[in-house]
């Protein structure tokens, strides 16, 4: 301990120095009128930053000492000022307003008022619920039946305002005050705390209650819901009535009178529920050899304490000023990664006693701020195993139960002040290691100066389903009442008193954590949230709880591992390999002469390996619990299918990938080695999506079927035949090799084209004569077929995009201006290779970022946006999250990893955020700094998505040409509505999610299936096939002839459509296979225009009197439409409904 | 200001700007109609033989399947037509480079033009302006069909074939027209180098002329280096740090630069707490 609090020392010193200043520099944000009319706030104009303009006499007036001192101060510690202040406007979010309190004040008052005036009734057996009218029922599953005791209503003795209210750590949403009714001692029995006495007592006298204030108006609805999801625990939910109804709710909770119980009694090793009693089996047992009770023994306690821990809070917060505030910034953390509710949660009262606990043993100080107090609070969760090494309140050791005796019956340990209680009683280890591990991630995070620190602290949420990288759900939790059975968990159950989800999941969660071992970092599980339920309904039963999520954090590297090696077959440990894996663990010899027990999981392909992990737990569960494969739920590929790519194994594309990686590396080898060329090649670099996998569907090895095509008439290569369907779509793969500068280039344009033209030729010549490789050269580029794949070489000269901003003016001098054609071809020839191969480094990281980004562009695709997010930006999107991936951890399977791409889309606010890339972590704090500083200095000229890379920090070329705002906007809108219903973890709606919402559109083009030659990687399968001249079987690798390249029809209709109409309507087609084109007039294209003869475009001409407009000729552009791509559009149909002309 | 002629025939249709409407459609079983609007070509400033005035015709809102063939026959009824241009803005006439080998000159896009028409005779020009309007021109009929959509495809990639020799021919051609002409300039300025050395008796001719002399252009970029090392060298020659008043100036904008970042992140809290980006949920 003292070693910890030595480094506790050294590390938060500095910190607590530096804090100071930024409480300086609040109070002059505060100094309000003085300070607003130097500074001019109003720069902010419609939602946009713009650049600080201070006029020269604001900036250079002689500074105040005290100015100065500030603004040192505050300069020595920006980027941890900032942070401060937007703590502090959210705290103001979340702290309640007076007006809220005070209604708040006056609704308890009246309550307390209603309470009093409870009517006495007479005794009566406990079981007799007659007395009961109106319908209202016991929030209580009452079993077994059988009870002893009389009870009777009374009014309540007292009625306290407990918990976070009356403490100010009371954080909007989901206001809860908390109000306790002490149960008068007449009602109650000492020996009650027996078999559930107690509780029953406790849940009929608020049936009491809740009947009698039923009649009163000045309430609004009322309900059961039971505290933190404890059914032992039932509360009353008091709404007000009226337009506040939902502000906030009020719970009544019964306890017994303060101090009616021994705490003894309810030592976690004593027994206070019968066996005899339970099972209702008269087999007596001497009362020392029943089980202890726990949980029970710790839910009966938890009601007699709560006004005892809201002094001892209340006495550590008037000690150290900030503590509401750390209380409150800790609830936001909690709540944004959904540990704060539900069962076994780490609720805010966990959080307001970690940091009395802190206060108290002096690791932090009382005059430290919010801020440091989370940041230490986090700092010792993360560092500090509850599991293990629980923590205790209590000052001294008398008679309450030791720690370890707490460690026996807990998972995990945090002892109250009075040291009875374990207020951690029904956490599960899993849920406690979560909680370390998001604490441990967001220290990581919280200093690095090129995240925003605050914003994925606490103010981004961490639903399971975007946080795990696989998911799976147990549904029908009755089957889990067989599983107790199976474990043998009667004194268990007992102690749940009957909630067998309860009681099975500590067990199952042992049980995959065994057999998952070293394949995740983390198992996390939903926590069940609390029922709420109407008066009038019965006690909710066990199994209508919702299913019960589990959560996997994979650790990629052995995730997928086919093998589960054991031990050696003659060591100790085996037998208990082979119990755990049953019928699946046999002997193997393996190649290093082991013989050892092992497991060997299905899978061939990547796709199939990524799911192992179902395969194991879906094993266990059924061997170990008998929880049939049925009830698992398990989400983890469940968008594999839409970038399948052979039909017949299931594979999602890292092997073609693959072997469209190893075909160029040969290919790339072999030119190195060319020998006769005039220039010698100084590099060779992939330039496509296929090259970093990253295409949605990699090109595929294909042998030809000759006879299908016609032959061009001299060189032999094939070309598509007119009436035939569209053959086979080639893509080619584009290599760009850029060869030695020398003064023998010529200082021409055209000149250099040339020039290239000639290089292809005698490159063309080369590979055919030594490698026997068929080859087309052309102006442009190479084409050659290998390994039935087709390679286009582009060869490059890197002064070329120079010459090409060169031009002479008319004095003589030398200008050098940028131009589109010069970016175009840097583009090609520089950047995208560099991207390819940086991409390519990432996926050797990351192994599945490729299928991220896979399935990113097949939804882009699909929802018809591929044109104006292309592949490269969206590539660099998908590269974000793995790259910066706070507070997540990268993704570790292709869903999440587009999940969150989903959610980047609908929630970055591109309008004043650039989205920084840090490929290869080159980007510093100060250059994202820089780059901010840029980019809202010229904010309106940038294009509508800023991506900064390492390698252009101010012109983000990858999106400058789209989106544009228009199209922006428009897939801003989808998204959001996209993403929503995903999050329901939807198995079955996969395509639904795919499938383009074709409504918003006013025009539709629909193509003939025939000529469209991707249609087999649609998303709806094509229900026809037709033959596109390709043959199964092995592929030469040589010779043959040229095949048709790169011709879909398809592209050529959109791009005559795009140059023709461009200026009157936009375009939408899912390059995968889509059947439609869908047409979009821009919202200008109809208004009427004055006559010039440069607008004249497929117009007709209105006259009125002496003025002549212009409007679309749509019906000639219909036709048009029709007549531009016959043979391939099938029907036009225009949605007139949705406009006119 | 267009003179307001009434209609004064049935069948012409003269909108304000003197444009005659005159219809086209694609196919005689097609019903929708372009309608293009045609005007005899009148540019003062225009002197190139390119255009003759009188025997010109400007036309506007050329679809993009009517290439330069397809308009010459399409306008051939109206008497024999010399030349067709067509171009995306209307515009003064522009003379390209030298002329390129098919393979190298660039695609151009498929968009509505505007046309200028030459006709051998300039009766041409009145004949088509009292075309009928309601008497579509059909580009593509059985005598001489017009390729659109796949068919056009097929044959564009068919075209796009070429030869490695053939290829290599081009390539040398050009090659060789381009050392010729990169010699006789180095030549002509050789000369004018030549020109400005002395003669056996000393005398320097000076000429008027393009001060061109150098055998590279000046450079823009060779320009502001210049410039940028004047400066340099002026600035280390000054004392940065010497007088009180200089100390006192940095200081001041230290300080300066501090009130600006304050104010930079005073603004950026102001409008996040606008946009209400603090709520967490």
């Amino acid at each position: 301990h003292l070693l910890e609090g030595e480094r506790f020392s050294t590390q938060v010193g500095p910190l607590f120095l530096c804090i100071l200043p930024c409480m300086r520099m609040q109070r002059i944000l505060n100094e309000g009128p003085t300070r607003a009319k130097r500074g001019k706030p109003e720069v902010v104009q419609n939602g946009l930053l713009r650049p600080v303009t201070l006029s020269r006499g604001d900036l250079y007036k002689p500074p105040t000492a005290d100015e100065l001192n500030q603004l040192k101060e505050a300069e020595s510690l920006f980027h941890c000022s900032l942070l401060k202040m937007q703590m502090e406007e959210l705290l103001k979010e979340v702290s309640l307003s007076e007006r809220r309190k005070q209604l708040i004040d006056s609704f308890v008052q009246s309550v307390t008022e209603q309470l009093q005036t409870v009517p006495q009734t007479s005794d009566m057996e406990l079981s007799d619920l007659s007395w009961l009218s109106g319908g209202v029922k016991v929030p209580f599953v009452l079993v077994p039946k059988a009870a002893k005791g009389k009870f009777h209503m009374a009014p309540p003795i007292s009625v306290t305002i407990i918990g976070s209210y009356p403490l100010g750590t009371c954080t909007k949403p989901g206001i809860s005050v908390d109000l306790a009714v002490a149960i008068p001692a007449d009602v109650l029995h000492p020996k009650d705390a027996l078999n559930q006495r107690y509780p029953r007592k406790r849940a009929i006298y608020l049936a009491g209650l809740a009947q009698h204030l039923a009649a009163s108006p000045a309430i609004g609805a009322m309900r059961y819901s039971c505290l933190h999801g404890n059914r032992l625990r039932p509360i009353l939910l008091l709404s007000p009535p009226g337009k506040d109804s939902s502000s906030f709710t009020l719970r009544l909770h019964a306890c017994p009178p303060p101090g009616f119980f021994k705490p003894s009694r309810f030592h976690p090793q004593r027994n206070n529920i019968r066996t005899d009693w339970y099972t209702g089996l008269g087999s007596s047992q001497p009362a020392t050899s029943e089980p202890p009770t726990p949980h029970y023994n710790s839910s009966v306690l938890g009601d007699m304490l709560p006004s005892a821990h809201l002094q001892f809070l209340t006495a550590v917060s008037s000690q150290c000023a900030a503590f509401a505030e750390g209380v409150a910034l800790l609830k936001v953390w909690l709540r944004q990664r959904e540990l704060d509710q539900g069962v076994g949660c780490f609720s805010g009262f966990l959080g307001s006693m970690l940091l009395a606990y802190l206060l108290s043993c002096h690791r932090v100080s009382n005059t430290m701020t919010a801020y440091q107090l989370l940041r230490n609070s986090l700092h010792f969760l993360a560092f500090n195993d509850l599991t293990e090494n629980g923590i205790t309140l209590a000052k001294g050791p008398d008679s309450t139960p030791s720690l370890a005796e707490f460690h026996t019956a807990f998972q995990v340990v945090f002892v109250d002040p009075s040291g009875h209680l374990n207020m951690c009683a029904d956490m599960t280890a899993c849920t406690y290691k979560q909680v370390q591990h998001e604490a441990s991630l967001s220290l990581q995070f919280w200093d690095d100066p090129t995240v925003d620190g605050f914003h994925a602290l606490l103010m981004t949420p961490k639903p399971m389903i975007r946080t795990s990288d696989h998911v799976f759900q147990l549904c029908e939790l009755v089957k889990l009442q067989c599983c107790c059975k199976k474990l043998n968990l009667l004194s268990e159950l007992m102690d749940h008193s009957g909630n067998y989800v309860l009681t099975a999941l500590p067990f199952i969660l042992s049980l995959l954590q065994r057999g998952l071992g070293q394949r995740v970092r983390l198992l996390t599980h939903s926590l069940t949230p609390d029922p709420e339920v109407s008066i009038l309904l019965d006690a909710p039963k066990h199994n209508t709880q919702p299913p019960l999520s589990f959560g996997l954090l994979l650790n990629p590297e052995q995730a997928a591992s086919v093998l589960e090696r054991g031990p050696p077959a003659d060591s100790p440990k085996a037998e208990e390999f082979r119990q755990l894996w049953g019928s699946r663990s046999e002997l193997r010899r393996f190649q290093d002469g082991d013989i050892t027990e092992a497991v060997v999981w299905e899978g061939e392909t990547t796709c199939q390996k990524r799911l192992v992990p179902r395969q194991l737990i879906t094993h266990l569960l059924q061997l170990h619990a008998d929880i049939p494969e049925s009830c698992v739920r398990y989400i983890g590929g469940m968008l594999d299918d839409v970038i399948k790519v052979g039909r017949e194994v299931c594979s999602t594309g890292e092997e073609e990938s693959l072997k469209v990686v190893q075909s160029y590396d040969d290919l790339s080898r072999k030119l190195w080695t060319l020998e006769g060329l005039p220039l010698s090649i100084t590099s060779v670099q992939g330039a496509h999506p296929a090259l970093r996998y990253t295409q949605v569907f990699p090109p595929v090895p294909l042998k030809l079927d000759y006879s299908f095509f016609d032959r061009e008439k001299l060189s032999r290569s094939l070309v598509p035949h007119e009436v035939k369907p569209c053959p086979v779509y080639i893509t080619p793969i584009q290599v760009i090799c850029h060869m030695e500068g020398s003064g023998k280039w010529p200082h021409d344009r055209v000149a250099i084209r040339h020039i290239k033209a000639a290089f292809h030729i005698s490159l063309g010549e080369l590979l055919t004569q030594h490698h026997h490789y068929t080859c087309q050269p052309s102006p442009t580029h190479l084409d050659v077929w290998k390994d039935g794949l087709v390679f286009r070489i582009q060869v490059a000269y890197h002064r070329e995009p120079q010459v090409l901003r060169e031009s002479v003016s008319p004095e003589g001098l030398l200008i050098v201006r940028d131009n589109a054609e010069a970016q175009a071809l840097e583009m090609a020839t520089m950047q995208r290779p560099l991207l390819t191969s940086t991409l390519h480094g990432l996926q050797q990281l990351h192994p599945c970022f490729g299928a991220v980004c896979r399935l990113a562009k097949r939804w882009l695709g699909a929802q018809l946006f591929s044109d104006d997010i292309t592949e490269d930006t969206a590539d660099l999107l998908v590269a974000s999250l793995f790259l910066q991936p706070a507070p997540f951890t990268p993704p570790g399977s292709p869903q999440v990893g587009f999940l969150r791409f989903l959610h980047l889309l609908s929630s970055f606010d591109w309008r004043n955020n650039p989205l920084v890339v840090n490929l290869n972590s080159q980007l510093t704090g100060e250059h994202t700094h820089n780059i901010k500083n840029d980019f809202i200095a010229s904010r309106e000229s940038l294009p509508v998505m800023f991506m900064a890379t390492p390698n252009d920090k101010k012109v983000s070329i990858w999106t400058k040409q789209a989106p544009t705002v228009q199209v922006r906007t428009h897939t801003c809108s989808t998204f959001t509505s996209m993403s929503h219903p995903i999050s329901y973890l939807c198995s079955t709606l996969y395509t639904v999610v795919m499938r383009p919402p074709l409504d918003p559109y006013d025009v539709l083009i629909h193509l003939s299936p025939k000529q469209v030659p991707l249609l087999s990687q649609a998303v709806d399968p094509p229900h026809a096939t037709f033959s596109r001249g390709i043959l199964a079987g092995r592929v030469a690798n040589t010779g043959g002839a040229l095949p048709v390249i790169d011709f879909n029809p398809v592209t050529h209709y959109l791009a005559e459509l795009r140059d023709a109409f461009g200026d009157l309507a936009l375009f939408f087609y899912d390059p995968y296979g889509g059947t439609v084109i869908a047409v979009l007039w821009k919202p200008k294209a109809f208004t009427p225009l004055p006559f010039k003869t440069s607008q004249m475009v497929a117009r007709r001409v209105e006259v009125s009197g002496e003025e002549a407009h212009t409007v679309p000729n749509v019906e000639a552009i219909l036709e048009d439409f029709r007549v531009m791509g016959q043979g391939l559009v099938k029907s036009v149909e225009p949605r007139t409904e949705r406009w006119v002309v | 200001m267009a003179p307001s002629r009434s209609k004064h025939a049935n069948q012409t249709c003269v909108i304000p700007g003197g444009f005659t409407v005159l219809s086209l459609q694609f196919s005689t079983d097609i019903v929708a109609q372009h309608k293009i609007c045609v005007k005899e070509h009148r540019v003062r400033a225009e002197k190139t033989t390119q255009r003759p005035l009188d025997r010109t015709l400007f036309v506007l809102n050329i679809p993009p399947y009517c290439s330069e063939g397809v308009i010459k026959e399409l306008f051939s009824q109206f008497g024999p037509v010399q030349s067709v241009e067509l171009r995306e803005k209307p515009g003064s006439f522009e003379h390209s480079g030298p002329k390129l080998a098919k393979y190298f000159t660039p695609a151009q896009k498929q968009r509505f033009r505007v046309g200028y028409i030459v006709f051998q005779k300039a009766i041409s020009i009145t004949a088509v302006k009292s075309h009928p309007h309601d008497v579509p021109l059909v580009v593509s009929t059985e005598q001489r069909p017009v390729w659109t959509g796949l068919q056009k495809w097929i044959h564009q990639y068919k075209q796009s074939f070429a030869q490695p020799d053939k290829l290599q021919e081009a390539v040398d051609t050009f090659m060789q027209d381009y050392d010729t002409r990169k010699e006789q300039e180095a030549e002509r300025q050789k000369e004018e180098a030549e020109e400005q050395l002395e003669d056996e008796e000393g005398w320097v001719k000076v000429t008027r002329g393009k001060s061109g002399t150098k055998t590279r252009p000046h450079s823009e970029v060779s320009n502001q280096k210049a410039l940028q090392k004047e400066s340099r060298k002026r600035k280390r020659k000054e004392l940065m740090n010497f007088y009180t008043w200089q100390h006192r100036n940095t200081q001041k904008e230290h300080i300066a630069e501090l009130r600006k970042k304050f104010e930079e992140d005073k603004q950026r809290i102001a409008l996040l707490r606008a946009q209400r980006k603090f709520r967490p949920y």
